[in-house]
Formats: structure tokens, sequence, C-alpha cells
């Protein structure tokens, strides 16, 4: 998504400056400093007085997913971005959230610091979306907070990475609460690093993280993804890295830390190349060989 | 009518052993050929090599296609001369649709009943082996091909779904004039239809040719494959 297709977004920034803060009836969407401003209670979610980033605070249910897009549009821009999404108890929310600079030479910067709290009961599906320009840095630091009973159905896809990617998420999951997450990452002349960790906190808290990592031309991708069970809880990784040119490495490294013993985490970790069987299954279709390769990494990259 | 594929001396290795020691084939517009053998006797890397599998080398000879040499042709460029290899054991494609696929490669709509329920799910994966095979059938029937080679498109399938694949085959292919090679251990699939030569290979050598697929079959049946080199038919040896 981009600027000639923000209808329906509730909160559009581009650059520094928001574009349009959507009102929906019986939630409250300001942008960070707003909130900084008018609710005392926000302070303790952001470590200082933001600057820019959104707030929004979801106290009434509603029947279609909230959509947030942030934008780069100019030459070295560098964003730094609080965000704060609260959903109240037993709400069940559906997020698309879009971050991307609108042209491939920007040398933008992006910093998103996210803090998303789920109350007792709450759901949320968050659809996160990152197309970035090949001189850009991005840096998102996301925490996901789960109250006892939450639930949490995460998906970060970027398909177009910047020239250094930085992404940091924590679960903190809390009494049979569950989350579900799957990072889709297409590296292309790009650094990328993620850092992802679950942290099974109460009784039945459950969780899965899904990496699927394509590493292409020029790109270097490494991954420590992590289940730290501190409580009775199940925790699953599911690591997988596809390698299709010579010029990329990827690195991944799944680790596992119980101090409970009734836990159970468990992880998985491949990395290959494309099947030349399939290449040429595929080949022998009529496909040239970029078009399958294309097709399969869309397949791989399918979760 | 025109020879459509024709092979000459050819001879292939895979990982430095020689698996092909000298094929000729030829195949004429609209003929239905089948080409026996036991395993290992080198039928699928025929077929392999004829479609431009890379990991197939070919060290001598040459193969033909419509007058024009294809040996050293890439794949895709043999496919959309018309020639077409319905695999006996495709891959799965895991993430991909039958019907995604299908999109992409499809020269013509075409609309099989037995494919309906697998269009929705991901390429041959969990397939049972009937499956695969409706699944290869409606592929290469949506390429529009001028000759095509199945390989064991028998193993795997009830004789009901045989029958069924036979009459599609004979109706979207044979009756069409495509040229279409059976390649088939058992050779159970032969009987649902009309062959104009039965070629049986041994060794990585074509060592017969017969009109008459049952007498084929019937010696097979006596003596074996490995006493066929002194089958009494002696029919066309090359």
């Amino acid at each position: 998504m981009d600027m000639r297709n923000v209808k329906g977004v509730h909160f559009w920034q581009v650059d520094h400056k928001i574009k349009n803060i959507a009102v929906v009836p019986g939630n409250i969407i300001l942008s960070s400093s707003q909130a900084w401003q008018k609710f005392q209670w926000v302070r303790k979610y952001f470590e200082r007085e933001p600057r820019e980033g959104y707030f929004i605070w979801i106290k009434k249910e509603v029947d279609f997913p909230l959509a947030t897009c942030i934008n780069i549009a100019s030459p070295k821009i560098s964003q730094d971005l609080t965000n704060l999404l609260v959903i109240e108890k037993g709400i069940k929310v559906k997020a698309n959230v879009v971050c991307s600079a609108i042209k491939n030479n920007l040398c933008g910067r992006h910093f998103a610091q996210g803090k998303l709290l789920l109350k007792s009961g709450s759901s949320l599906e968050y659809n996160h979306l990152h197309q970035w320009g090949q001189k850009d840095f991005v840096s998102p630091d996301y925490e996901f907070i789960l109250e006892k009973g939450a639930k949490l159905l995460y998906t970060y896809k970027n398909l177009l990475p910047p020239e250094n990617l930085k992404l940091k998420t924590t679960i903190q999951s809390n009494e049979n609460s569950s989350s579900n997450l799957s990072f889709i990452i297409n590296g292309l002349n790009s650094k990328i690093g993620i850092e992802d960790t679950l942290l099974l906190l109460g009784q039945n808290s459950q969780g899965i993280v899904r990496l699927r990592l394509v590493g292409r031309k020029n790109s270097q991708i490494k991954a420590i993804s992590k289940i730290f069970a501190k409580a009775p809880g199940k925790g699953h990784l599911d690591c997988q890295g596809l390698l299709i040119n010579k010029t990329a490495k990827i690195s991944l490294t799944p680790e596992l830390i119980c101090q409970n013993k009734e836990a159970r985490i468990t992880h998985e970790a491949s990395i290959g190349k494309i099947s030349e069987e399939e290449l040429n299954y595929l080949r022998m279709r009529g496909l040239t060989e970029k078009e399958a390769i294309d097709l399969i990494v869309s397949g791989f990259l399918k979760i | 009518m025109k020879t459509l594929l024709k092979i000459e001396k050819l001879k292939v290795k895979a990982n430095e052993k020689e698996i092909l020691k000298g094929i000729n084939l030829q195949m004429k517009e609209g003929e239905v050929l089948a080409l026996l053998g036991p395993n290992g006797s080198g039928k699928s890397v025929m077929a392999q090599t004829i479609l431009g599998n890379p990991k197939y080398k070919v060290t001598s000879g040459k193969i033909f296609f419509e007058g024009k040499e294809i040996t050293k042709f890439p794949p895709e460029k043999r496919a959309k001369l018309g020639l077409s290899l319905a695999w006996q054991s495709p891959p799965a494609i895991k993430g991909v649709k039958l019907s995604q696929l299908l999109g992409k490669i499809s020269r013509q709509q075409i609309e099989i009943k037995e494919a309906k329920d697998l269009l929705e799910r991901e390429v041959n994966l969990d397939f049972s082996g009937g499956e695969k095979k409706i699944s290869e059938l409606i592929q290469i029937l949506s390429l529009s091909p001028k000759l095509v080679i199945f390989d064991e498109i028998d193993s795997g399938l009830d004789i009901k779904r045989l029958e069924t694949v036979s009459k599609i085959i004979k109706k979207e292919l044979i009756a069409k004039s495509v040229s279409v090679l059976f390649i088939t251990h058992w050779g159970q699939i032969l009987k649902f239809l009309k062959l104009d030569l039965t070629n049986v290979m041994l060794d990585g050598k074509i060592i017969c040719k017969s009109p008459d697929y049952k007498k084929v079959l019937m010696v097979i049946k006596k003596y074996g494959y490995e006493k066929c080199k002194r089958c009494p038919l002696l029919a066309g040896r090359p």
C-alpha cells in the first residue's frame, strides 16, 4: 500500500506529517504525542515523550480491519516513531499495518518502537507489511504484551527489503495466552538482522514462531529466534531458509531456554537450496529458470 | 506422415555412469508407441533427456524435433516447441496450488472432472499415486503439446481410473493426432490403446521393435526381460 491507495486508512503519515486520522466511533486514534499529553496512563508504555507515531485505543469492536500507513516520500528522511496499540478486554481486532518508501532511492531511515497491549481475552490479527527502497535503513522494535487468555496472530512480510533491516520482536505471553508469529522475508542486496523472543510467562501460555527467509543476490540474513519458558507453557520454533544465490548468506540460530520443568519447547531449523528436481519439472512445463525460481520462492514464502 | 521426433545414436551419462548406450528412435506425427523395459534399463532417463533435463549429459548423438536439432536446447524451449513429459514421480511444489501453476503454463483451458478436487491443493503435495497421474495429465493437456511422453502413467492407478485416463488420452491427444509414447513397466495401459509400435529397452539400448505388443508382453512374461535378447520373435531388431 502506498500513497495511491490510502482509502480506508485510519492513520496515515508521510515523512513527518500526519496526513489523516480517521474517526472510528467508540475508539481513539491520536498521534503518540497527543496521547502523551491527554492520557497520563499511557506514559508508562513510552520510554520518553514521543516525537511521532500513533496511539490506537480499541474500546469497541469494529467489523472492519484497522489500517495504518507510514510512508517515506522525500529523500533522507529519518522517522522516529513510537506507536502504542491498546486493545481492551475481550475485543477482537484485525489490523493491517504498512510501512514503506514510495521510491527506491530515498536513503530514508525508519525507526519504530511499538508496544501492543492485548488485554485479557482480546484477540489481534496483525498483518505487518514492509516495502523499502534499496538504500533505506529500517529498525522496528515491537513488543507485544498478551494478558490472560489473549490471542495474537502476527505476520510480518517484507518482500522488498531495505539495504539494512534490524527487526526486533518480543512477545510476553501470560496465562492461557497464545501467539502465532510468522516472519516472511525476501533478502535482496540487503543486510538483515532478526531477533525475536517469545517469553512464556504464564501457565498454559503457548506460541509458535515461523521464519521463512529467502537469500537472493548479495543478501546477508542473520536470525536469532528464542523461546524462553519461565512457566509451564508450550512453544515451537520453525525456522527455514532458502538460498538461491551464491552471494547470499543465511545464519539461523534457534535458541530454547527452559526454566520450568513442566514447559515443553521445541524447534526445527533448516537452510537449503532450490531443488533441482522441482526446477527442472517446472522448466519442462515451459517456465524459464527465473520464472520457475520465482514460483518456487513464492510457494516457500507462503505459510 | 512427417517425422516429429528423431533420436540418433544417443549416448547419455548421469554421474559419470553411461545410462543410454546408443539409442535410435523415430516418432511420426500422430504415432502411438510403447517403450517397455525393466527397472533401471534407462527408459525414464531417455524421457528426461528428450525433454532436456540438465542432470543427464548427452555425450554423443543427436535429438531432432520437427527437423530441428534440439540436443542442446533448455527444457523450457523444448516445452514451447510442443514436447512434454508426464513424470513418473513428479515433485511437490510447496505453497503453489495446481490452479496457480495451470494459470502460468496453460495454452488452453482444460477441464477434467477427476482433477476438480486437486485444483486448490498444493501441486503434488500429499497427492496419492492416482492423484499425481491426474495432475500430470491435466498439466500436459493444458500445454497443448505435439508429442507427449507418459512415464509409467499406469502405475498407481486402479483399473477403473486407468480406463478413464486412457479414454481422456485417446480423446484429447490421440484423436487430435498428437504423438504419444507410453513408457511402461507392466504394460497395463496398452490394452486400452491401439499402438503403432512397441519397443523394448534393456541396459540402455532399444533391443526390440514390434508392431504387436501382445506378443512382446507374452515373450517378456515367458522369458523375463533378462532373456529378451533371446526373444524368438526377433521382430524388427535394430
